[in-house]
Order: structure tokens, then C-alpha cells, then sequence
């Protein structure tokens, strides 16, 4: 791996050089968030680990955790914490082409190219050799205003299976516009209900389907309402891995009615029997990317009922 | 002008199973050139309107692979050229091919079936002058079944003449040709490659080394392969050239002279590898003398060996792009 930062401009170590053995997890994570064709995203990178956020003007806010522990090698020499902007549409097909069936090389990444630039590359294979460059931009400011903060004592929240969240926001489809989400301690049960051209309400009682609300958490009633398209962002590019592991996403609403989605993204390799399966005693539970929809209730409504 | 023959069992298998569902995918339209001695479908080989800045692909047979009791006659050397309908060909092979099945599985299952296919000249219902059609006659067992695929009128002496001209001019072979290890592989490749961009800028060394590369304002991607094996010119490659860059080696070996470099719409470039639906043993790239176009020439073994099948003759023309005009 000596030869692996020759591109590297200077003699200093980049910022980040880090690689990854499971290119496709990464897609079909940054996959999620990608919910309309001309995105720009901001790329943070930490000590800890790559974070990915996208927003929609003020309603919406998306972001990918890539903790370093998914990397085989993250090599960190920044001062506080460097932030990128580029395009998530070019990082997601750049990053498709790494993964090219039949070919599981090890991708790397690294940052600041030259030109500033994002390098990706793939190593380990001296006959096949995939390489990317992406132009970065200084991003714009990150709103701070996705702070979520539980509203009372307890957190409001519940978790079900990923493939029924989506199946259920699909669903609403049909009413549209404007969707309102309530959870009530009794009986425990979370209701969608989407009134438009028609209603439809989908309703998940805690005790009636254990297997599908697989935990719930609510003190008090509690309802807001969300904008159906923004809803719809946090599920319709959900991958079809997560649908088919099926673990749950947890949905959380905070202090004034922010909602928080959470899906969790296996980054493992598939067929585990590759050698550098072991290294760095990586196992199943910290292969796992985090991701995080936050939306902000529709505002024109004062809440039906905060108490 | 006469043209009749039999179909043979290979020739219906090549052209049903492998070739013209490559070609469906090159174009709807090719052109069928029969001569004495072989039959062709030609792609985009007929400049002008038809032709003009497409890949050109040629599928050439020896006539005894295809077809027996081949009988061609034209006031033009005994050469025929027309143009037709993919699909609709390859529609009335299929249908053919059903009471071929039908017939083995009836009673006189020993009875050899025949397709025979000749061109005619018929009154089509509804209409007043005569079209030419191209005839499948199917005899089954129970049933024989005639169809008629419509065809262009054959060409006028001066476009065979064109037609013949344009094929010899695509005789000349690149100096060098890499063999691309895996063809689904690089389809692949080039779906993915698709979505960054529509130009492709295609590098081949002398050393074995086929180089893609998309670029745009905002991104470069590419993707090289190496140690491929080599016919024709052939370099041994620079002591240590292995820790550069792809782009940085590639540069360098341009400026040797060890190496040309093109640019092929990526759209072409997915159309060529459509190609390999007729399963192809092996596939070459090169590009021709002076960058004059990508040539990609698809290789086929006698089955059962690996032995090249001189019989068949595949391969595609890409044109190149003026890197200017992008």
C-alpha cells in the first residue's frame, strides 16, 4: 500500500485517506437520500468518521453517518472539521462505477486532491484500475435549525419494520398534501391520517401487531403534521437491502414537531468469505450507516394537541 | 434477380439464438448483402441518410454456414443488397421455427423439415403495384406455412457498388488490438459510465492497456485495464510505470507514439457491446490508423475448440467524435 498516495499533491498527509472494501453498501446508503436527480451535498469529515448531509430549503434534512469503523484503513490529519460541497448525484455514479459485479476491489478515498478535488480509486488490483475525480465546492452553510431536541421528559417514538413505513407512505400517497402523524399512549397506537382528495388513515396499534411496531414510546398525545412530499422523501430510495434485512427504522418527534427518521444501512460485503473480511476485527453490528431525516411540521397550524 | 436456399440447422440456431437479437440492438434496419459467396448484415454502411454517423457493424457468414443449395443470380455479379426489418425477420425465423418443432414432435418426426427462404415479388393485398418480399416457407408435418417479410427494393448497382466500396475500406485493421477480458463485465462498466457523461475518451497502448475515461467540468471518472493480451504492434512497457497514474501513463505513451487515443460517443459505445447477445469467444478493440475510428472486432471458435471460426467475420466501427465540436 506504499505506492497507494502517490497522487496525493505536496508532501503532506491529505486530509482524509480512508478505504472501504464494500463500495456498493456506500451507494446504496447515499442511494437513500437521494431523492430527486440535481442534489448538492456537503461532505463533513471528522475523526470519527464521514458524515453526508442534503437539504431541502428549510423543510428537510438528510444525513448519512459513515462511521470510520466501516473503513478497513481511515487515516484523519485535518485541524477541526473539513467541509466539502459536491454533487450527490456524481458521487453516487462515480461510486457505482467501483462496483462493477465480478469485481469486489477496495475502493480509497482521499481528500484534498490538487485541485481540491474528492479522489476516489480503486486499489489492490494491479490489471483492473477504476479512478474518479470530483470537483468540490466551498459548501453552503449547513441550517442549524434541525437541532432535535425531546420535548418533554420522555422521547416520543416508535419503531417499525423499514418495509412497512414505506408501504405505508405510499400508501398516503393517494391523499396527499398534508399528513398528520399521531401517536397516543392509549390505547398505544401511532396513527397516519392524510386528508385531500380523499382520507385514508393507517393506523398501527402496539398491542394488536407487536411484530410490525416493534417498540413505542409515548407518555402523552401527540400529533403533527407533515408535507406528504418531504414525508415521502425519507422513504422512497430506501434501498432494497434495507427493506429486505428489514430491521425497523425508528421515528422519533421532537421539541415543536420535528420528525426524525432513522434507517440503518448494512455496509458489509456480501458473501463474507473475502480475506479482508477479518481485518481490523470488523464484524456485522459496526458495519452499519446511519440515516437521518429530520422534517419540519407543516407551520401554518398551531399543533392539534403539544401538552 | 433470384435468390433461394435452405436454411441450415447452425444457420438457423446463429441467427435465431445469437445474431439477430445482437442486431436488433444495433439498429432496426440493417442491410442483407448476398453475395456468390457470402451473405452479410451490414449496419449504418450506406452513407448519406440512412448511414451517416452511426456504428457501422458487419456480420458476415460463409454462405455454406447459413444456408445449402444456395442459388443467387443478379445482373449486378450475382450480388443482391437489400434492406429490412430487423425485428420482422427475426419474427417470421421464430414462427418458422415453431412448426419446425411442432412437425419433430408429430409422427413423421424423421422427415427432415425445411425452411427455405427466397425473394419474391408479390402483389400485396390492397395494393396495386407489386413489393419484394423476402419468403420463409415452412413444410411441417401437418402444415406448411409461407411468410413474407417485406423488404426494401434491392439496391441500385451504383449503391451495391457503394456498399462494396465502403466494406473494403473497413478492411483496414489497427495496428494494435487489445482482447477485452470480459464483455458483460465492461457493459457494466459502460451502463454505469453512462450517467456521468456522453463522451468517452478511449486510450489502447502497445503494452496491453485499454484506458476509458469520462470527463467533465465538474468530474473525471475512468477506468483502466492492463496486461491485456496484444495483437499486432506490440511495446514492452516503460520500467516503472506501473506507480503513475493511469492518465499520467497513458499520456506518456501517446507521446512515445506507443498509443492512440479517441473519443466515441458513449452511446455508441453501448450499442457495440450490445454485441456480445450474439456470444462472441472473444473480443478485440483497436483503433484505426490516423484515430480514424474505434474498431471492435468480436471473434468466434469452431465449437469445441479454440480454434478461430474463419467462417464468421463480426465486428463494429465506431465513429470517432471531433473533440472540438463537443
Amino acid at each position: 500500500m506504499s505506492s497507494a498516495t502517490e497522487d496525493a499533491g505536496g508532501d503532506e498527509a491529505p486530509d482524509l485517506r480512508c478505504q472501504l472494501d464494500c463500495v456498493q453498501g456506500m451507494v446504496d446508503a447515499l442511494s437513500s437520500v437521494r431523492w430527486k436527480r440535481h442534489q448538492d451535498a456537503v461532505l463533513e469529515l471528522s475523526e470519527h468518521g464521514i458524515v453526508l448531509i442534503v437539504e431541502e430549503t428549510g423543510c428537510l434534512q438528510a444525513k448519512v453517518y459513515l462511521k470510520r469503523e466501516l473503513f478497513l484503513v481511515y487515516e484523519y490529519a485535518a485541524e477541526g472539521r473539513p467541509r466539502l460541497g459536491l454533487s450527490l448525484g456524481l458521487f453516487v455514479d462515480s461510486l457505482n462505477t467501483f462496483s462493477v459485479p465480478g469485481h469486489n476491489s477496495i475502493i480509497e478515498i482521499l481528500y484534498p486532491g490538487p485541485d481540491m478535488q474528492l479522489l476516489l480509486k480503486s486499489v489492490g488490483s494491479l490489471d483492473a484500475c477504476f479512478y474518479a475525480e470530483i470537483r468540490t465546492r466551498i459548501p453552503d452553510t449547513i441550517s442549524g435549525d434541525y437541532n432535535f431536541q425531546h420535548a418533554g421528559n420522555t422521547p416520543v417514538s416508535f419503531t417499525v419494520k423499514s418495509a412497512v413505513l414505506k408501504e405505508a407512505i405510499d400508501d398516503l400517497e393517494w391523499p396527499g398534501s398534508s399528513i398528520q402523524i399521531l401517536l397516543q399512549p392509549d390505547p398505544p397506537s401511532v396513527t397516519f391520517r392524510g386528508e385531500g382528495h380523499g382520507d385514508l388513515q393507517i393506523e398501527f396499534f402496539y398491542y394488536a401487531n407487536i411484530d410490525l411496531l416493534i417498540a413505542f414510546q409515548c407518555d402523552r398525545r401527540i400529533s403533527y403534521r407533515y408535507k406528504y412530499k418531504f414525508l415521502h422523501a425519507t422513504t422512497s430510495n430506501i434501498t432494497t437491502s434495507v427493506l429486505k434485512e428489514n430491521r425497523g427504522s425508528k421515528v422519533s418527534i421532537g421539541r415543536g414537531g420535528m420528525l426524525k427518521i432513522q434507517h440503518l444501512v448494512s455496509v458489509a460485503r456480501s458473501g463474507m468469505q473475502h480475506a479482508y473480511s477479518d481485518a481490523g476485527g470488523l464484524h456485522q453490528p459496526s458495519r452499519i450507516a446511519y440515516i437521518e431525516f429530520f422534517v419540519k411540521p407543516e407551520e401554518d397550524e398551531s399543533p392539534i394537541n403539544d401538552s | 434477380m433470384k435468390f433461394k436456399a435452405f436454411l441450415t440447422q447452425d444457420g438457423v440456431h446463429l441467427l435465431d439464438k445469437r445474431f439477430l437479437p445482437a442486431l436488433d440492438k444495433v439498429g432496426r434496419i440493417c442491410h442483407v448483402y448476398l453475395t456468390p459467396d457470402h451473405a452479410m448484415f451490414l449496419h449504418n454502411f450506406l452513407g448519406g441518410a440512412a448511414g451517416g454517423g452511426g456504428v457501422e457493424c458487419v456480420a458476415q457468414f460463409d454462405k455454406d454456414l447459413l444456408f445449402r443449395d444456395y442459388r443467387i443470380a443478379s445482373a449486378n455479379a450475382d450480388r443482391i443488397a437489400f434492406a429490412v426489418d430487423v425485428p420482422l425477420l427475426h419474427r417470421a425465423l421464430r414462427s418458422a421455427l415453431t412448426i419446425h418443432a411442432q412437425s419433430l414432435a408429430g409422427p413423421s418426426a424423421a422427415a427432415a423439415v425445411d425452411i427455405q427462404i427466397k425473394l419474391v415479388k408479390k402483389l400485396p393485398a390492397g395494393s396495386r403495384s407489386s413489393a419484394p418480399f423476402l419468403t420463409f416457407e415452412t413444410k411441417g408435418a401437418r402444415s406448411a406455412v409461407v411468410q413474407d417479410v417485406p423488404i426494401s427494393k434491392p439496391l441500385s448497382r451504383a449503391d451495391v457498388a457503394e456498399l462494396q466500396a465502403s466494406l473494403d475500406a473497413a478492411q483496414d485493421l489497427p495496428q494494435t488490438l487489445v482482447q477485452v477480458p470480459d464483455l458483460s463485465q465492461l457493459q457494466s462498466l459502460v451502463d454505469r459510465l453512462k450517467n456521468v457523461g456522453d463522451l468517452l475518451t478511449v486510450s489502447i497502448t502497445q503494452y496491453g492497456d485499454l484506458h476509458l475515461q469520462v470527463s467533465t467540468t465538474l468530474i473525471t471518472v475512468g477506468s483502466e485495464f492492463r496486461k491485456l493480451r496484444v495483437l499486432g504492434a506490440h511495446a514492452e512497457p516503460p520500467v516503472g510505470d506501473q506507480n503513475l497514474s493511469a492518465r499520467t501513463r497513458t499520456e506518456m505513451a501517446i507521446q512515445r507514439g506507443e498509443a492512440l487515443s479517441v473519443q466515441v460517443s458513449m452511446k455508441h459505445l453501448a450499442k457495440s457491446l450490445q454485441c456480445h447477445l450474439a456470444k462472441p469467444d472473444c473480443a478485440f478493440y483497436g483503433i484505426a490508423p490516423h484515430g480514424a475510428c474505434l474498431t471492435v472486432i468480436f471473434q468466434f471458435f469452431i465449437p469445441g475448440t479454440r480454434l478461430t471460426d474463419k467462417s464468421i467475420s463480426f465486428y463494429c466501427r465506431l465513429p470517432v467524435l471531433d473533440p472540438g465540436s463537443s
